[in-house]
């Protein structure tokens, strides 16, 4: 009997086709994907049937935490008719900051020491919530320094303050407000007509919180979003069936 | 696929090059290209978050007086939210998962009269008052649960026409826009009865629960209603429903 020879098969496999497709995947991954902005604390927003989609721009949006501590961002858009680059999300901020920090100037009469350079500093930073007072500092550290400021629950100094500024106003009476009132009304008036028409309709105003949180801690919030007479806003959810 | 044949043609010449099939190994590529769609997968976020819309009154509370006092005793009510909590303030679950909210509810306006002095609020003469409890239950097979069977029946006038345009719609005799503006006339319509909800919360209450209440009113397209806070006469109510039905 002849002997069967087993013929010898190359174990090499073609990767080409594999190739393709995990090319095809890539740009379908890349072309559809919006990165999670970065946020100090993680919360789980609550379910709702509302399908309303969070605007990409033109939102002032308020994160609280579940300790009650409260974060803030801004996102502008640059119109293309006005070309006017103070209307980006950078130049909002840069000038929210500014107007911020010359307010508490004058309702507290304490020096914030924010500088231009810090100005330029704070409009690359995504969410935020440090006092203003210490803002000078907060913005002198590294990148990763800040997250660990922010994100350290024992901190006193993270979030932005909801205690009350007793002030004098130009005709002798007294007045109160608080960092956040000052914050809200700074992106309002940092002069993107955009961002101003959205946060007056509801829609440039995001509130998110975690589902546990106490209603006592929101319901500051919301206390303080009805005295600056911002009566309408947004909440941040996720999307659940009727009949759940 | 990965490699080029070379076919030579009929006789090798003399002095011509040794032709070789030339193979590409694209193993690399492909470990290079997973790589990078494992990190898009995670940085991602397919689905975007959704937003609810509100509007809370203007804090002049004179206004708010007013609009409470008009509504009629059988359109007003009231829903007063908690939450309960562990010894570290997280939200409690039930056996099938669910956190502990609940609902207190009463129609109209509180009715909070002691006439025999016993302590315990009397049971109102018109039914109008009365604190009640019940639960987020959603839907089942068998229709509405919970505190939306209760919101459903105050509003089923207008519920009853929306769902007559709304198979309307689903059988494409009518587009989604002339649906839309429909039902918007129909939750605006003021010769239904339709019913004035308040939402209160307590400290306690999950921020979820309020949303989840604030979800009720347009799962059942009630279009008057509005977050107040809980006064005196709330907890004094609340208590006493705590009192005459102590938990097991």
């Amino acid at each position: 009997m002849g002997k069967v020879k087993i013929k010898r098969k190359s174990t090499l496999i073609d990767m080409t086709a594999m190739s393709d497709v995990t090319v095809l995947l890539l740009t379908f991954f890349m072309l559809t994907s919006t990165f999670l902005a970065k946020e100090p604390v993680t919360v789980i927003t609550p379910a709702s049937v509302s399908e309303i989609k969070v605007p990409t721009s033109n939102v002032a949006s308020i994160l609280v935490s579940p300790e009650g501590k409260v974060f803030m961002s801004v996102l502008g858009e640059a119109d293309i008719d006005s070309n006017d680059e103070s209307w980006s999300s950078e130049g909002v901020r840069k000038i929210a900051l500014l107007s911020a920090a010359s307010k508490y100037e004058e309702v507290t009469g304490k020096k914030t020491g924010i500088t231009q350079a810090d100005a330029e500093k704070f409009a690359k930073i995504g969410a935020f919530g440090v006092r203003l007072d210490k803002m000078h500092e907060f913005l002198a550290l590294d990148q990763s320094k800040q997250d660990e400021f922010m994100g350290d629950p024992a901190n006193a100094d993270a979030g932005i303050p909801l205690t009350d500024i007793v002030y004098q106003n130009a005709d002798g009476g007294t007045e109160k407000t608080n960092e956040f009132q000052i914050w809200m009304r700074a992106f309002y008036n940092s002069g993107n007509g955009n961002l101003q028409d959205a946060m007056k309709k509801g829609e440039g105003i995001a509130v998110k919180a975690d589902r546990g949180t106490n209603y006592s801690t929101l319901h500051q919030i919301l206390d303080n979003l009805q005295t600056i007479k911002m009566n309408r806003f947004s909440v941040m959810t996720a999307l659940k069936t009727e009949n759940d | 696929m990965a490699q080029i044949e070379q076919s030579d043609g009929g006789k090798k010449k003399k002095g011509a090059q040794k032709k070789m099939a030339i193979h590409v190994d694209f193993t690399p590529m492909v470990d290079m290209n997973m790589l990078l769609i494992t990190f898009f997968m995670l940085c991602t976020t397919m689905i975007k978050s959704q937003t609810l819309n509100i509007s809370l009154p203007s804090n002049e509370k004179i206004e708010n007086e007013e609009q409470q006092s008009k509504a009629k005793n059988s359109e007003a009510i009231t829903l007063i939210l908690t939450t309960e909590r562990d010894a570290n303030g997280n939200v409690k679950s039930d056996a099938e998962g669910r956190p502990m909210n609940t609902i207190y509810y009463y129609e109209g306006k509180p009715f909070i009269d002691d006439a025999d002095k016993d302590g315990r609020i009397d049971v109102s003469p018109d039914g109008y008052g009365i604190l009640r409890a019940e639960k987020f239950l959603g839907n089942t097979p068998e229709g509405e649960q919970g505190i939306r069977k209760i919101l459903h029946n105050k509003n089923k006038d207008a519920l009853a026409q929306i769902d007559e345009q709304k198979a309307l719609w689903r059988e494409k005799k009518i587009t989604d826009e002339e649906f839309q503006k429909k039902a918007k006339e129909i939750r605006n319509d003021s010769t239904l009865t339709r019913p004035v909800v308040i939402i209160k919360a307590t400290p306690e209450a999950s921020w979820e629960s309020v949303i989840t209440a604030l979800d009720e009113m347009q799962i059942n397209q009630i279009s008057r209603y509005q977050i107040d806070n809980i006064n005196q006469v709330d907890s004094a109510l609340i208590l006493d429903y705590l009192l005459k039905n102590p938990k097991k």
